[in-house]
């Protein structure tokens, strides 16, 4: 039981991670980006093609956390510019439907051009006992990393005044410009972090599994079952609820199979959304 | 310092005020009073910029500011404290008072001033805006407008939601910061208290400017008088 529950808080910190990026943007600019595990995939599949050219790992990883902010920025400029000129639920649907098309073209090109490239990163070394357990080297690496971004990412929002003005937006859109910060330079800023956020995902992620051109989908799917657990906008909540249904997804997936996994996940997000419409640690507007 | 002329904004095409004219001297207290409903927020959100007018001028220490957007006016030197105060629940007050300055750097200098005129905010440094009493979320609104140093300060009903009081009290701390030289602009639907504390004043009735003058013009003028004093 003690391994399952490591390997749930070993996935549960990726998830926590994965749910940051997608509940940021939403948060402040109400923009769902369902093109989110596309950015994780093609950052992935950069970082295995430079490898490939023979480009050694660490500057590989740096460049595909690159193209995921590059991919994030160019989202802000292109296709989310009609979708920031409507406001409330508009907004909501037409960055969805926009999201959601930029998903379809990105995976079409993939499984045409790469239908087999995946990234796995292998990290050496024999296995490592924790509590009485043996847990592979790959996944506390992945662990560690993401555990230090996001005591980065505590640290960015509490403690530096651009972080405070992120917080701000997500507070009260027309207080933080009555106070001379401007929402739309914020809102873009959170495009490119939660595109390197999902490159990182997408890095750590394939320390434990491969990373392969199918799993953008998926890695959309679990952001949002995440994000809606964690309450909208919060960065805490992600990190609390992905820790609980990585947890749960482990469990589940060893007692009664990985098929049913993700079908408990939804589960635990609708009985979430009965109890608590706002998430864990959201607050009702 | 600030110039208005013409001013007609509203919402959806429909204007709610109308040619609206109207000048802040530089070390000048002004008011705009009216009842509720006579467009007093309307006319602040548009100076704001919150809201674009549909015709008329607006000038900032003689630059055009007409229909830019709020956070661009606002690192001009001109600061609003809205009636709704659009604080940031939960965050805490110093985290607003930080913020008031940003982009700049927070000056040690304005923080202890801002400290000084509201006690009550250094009690509560650690805490979030959203668990404030009324009283206390206006002065963290007005401090937090404060450590921009503004040049200009513009305020939306700044008794609104606070006991008898609370409104004196606030009004005495601006009377502490105008003797500093700040140039202030409020509306107000408690006419006493503003007629106390302003040189001069406007009119504001079912979106058109009605009256204007010095305070003891308006505080002379009969119609004034039964309208918003009580006197009959």
């Amino acid at each position: 039981m003690i391994a399952n529950i490591l390997d749930g808080i070993v996935l549960g910190l990726q998830f926590g991670l994965l749910a940051t990026g997608l509940t940021l943007i939403y948060g402040l600019g109400g923009v769902l980006n369902l093109g989110y595990g596309q950015i994780a995939v093609v950052s992935a599949i950069t970082v295995a093609l430079a490898m490939d050219a023979g480009m050694p790992v660490l500057p590989a990883v740096g460049l595909g956390l690159l193209v995921g902010g590059l991919l994030g920025l160019f989202l802000d400029q292109t296709i989310l510019r009609p979708v920031y000129r409507l406001r409330g639920e508009g907004r909501v649907l037409l960055s969805l439907l926009l999201t959601l098309g930029v998903s379809f073209i990105v995976d079409g090109f993939l499984n045409w051009r790469f239908p087999l490239k995946a990234l796995s990163l292998h990290i050496g070394g024999g296995a490592v006992e924790i509590l009485g357990v043996l847990m592979r080297r790959g996944s506390l690496v992945a662990s560690a990393i993401t555990l230090v971004t996001f005591a980065g990412l505590f640290v960015f929002f509490r403690s530096t005044s651009l972080g405070r003005a992120i917080r701000s937006v997500i507070e009260d859109e027309d207080g933080a410009r009555l106070i001379g910060i401007d929402p739309k330079q914020m809102l873009r800023l959170i495009l490119i972090l939660s595109g390197v956020l999902a490159a990182l995902v997408a890095v750590t992620r394939s320390m434990v599994a491969p990373v392969d051109t199918k799993s953008g989908l998926s890695i959309t799917v679990f952001a949002l079952i995440v994000t809606v657990v964690g309450g909208l906008g919060n960065v805490v909540g992600a990190l609390l609820a992905g820790i609980i249904l990585g947890i749960i997804n482990v469990i589940a997936a060893k007692l009664i199979g990985s098929y049913i996994s993700l079908i408990i996940l939804l589960g635990a997000a609708a009985v979430t959304i009965l109890i608590r419409p706002a998430g864990l640690l959201g607050v009702k507007e | 310092m600030l110039e208005v002329t013409g001013l007609s904004a509203g919402y959806q095409g429909n204007d709610v005020v109308h040619n609206v004219a109207l000048r802040v001297d530089k070390g000048e207290a002004v008011m705009i009073i009216g009842s509720n409903g006579s467009g007093k927020t309307t006319l602040f959100q548009t100076m704001c910029g919150l809201l674009s007018p549909s015709s008329g001028k607006v000038l900032f220490e003689g630059d055009d500011i007409t229909g830019i957007p709020a956070e661009r006016i606002a690192r001009l030197g001109m600061r609003f404290v809205s009636a709704a105060r659009h604080l940031f629940p939960r965050m805490t007050v110093q985290e607003h008072l930080l913020l008031g300055a940003y982009p700049n750097r927070p000056d040690p200098e304005t923080m202890s001033i801002v400290l000084d005129l509201f006690p009550r905010l250094a009690e509560r440094r650690r805490q979030r805006a959203g668990t404030m009493s009324g009283g206390e979320q206006q002065m963290l609104a007005v401090g937090r407008a404060l450590m921009s140093k503004p040049r200009l300060l513009v305020l939306d009903e700044p008794s609104t939601g606070l006991a008898p009081l609370l409104a004196k009290a606030a009004y005495e701390a601006l009377a502490v910061l105008r003797e500093r030289g700040l140039t202030v602009l409020i509306t107000e639907q408690q006419v006493p208290l503003a007629m106390a504390f302003c040189d001069r004043g406007y009119v504001l009735e079912n979106g058109f400017i009605r009256l204007e003058g010095t305070t003891e013009q308006l505080a002379a003028n009969p119609a004034v008088r039964s309208a918003y004093l009580g006197v009959t």
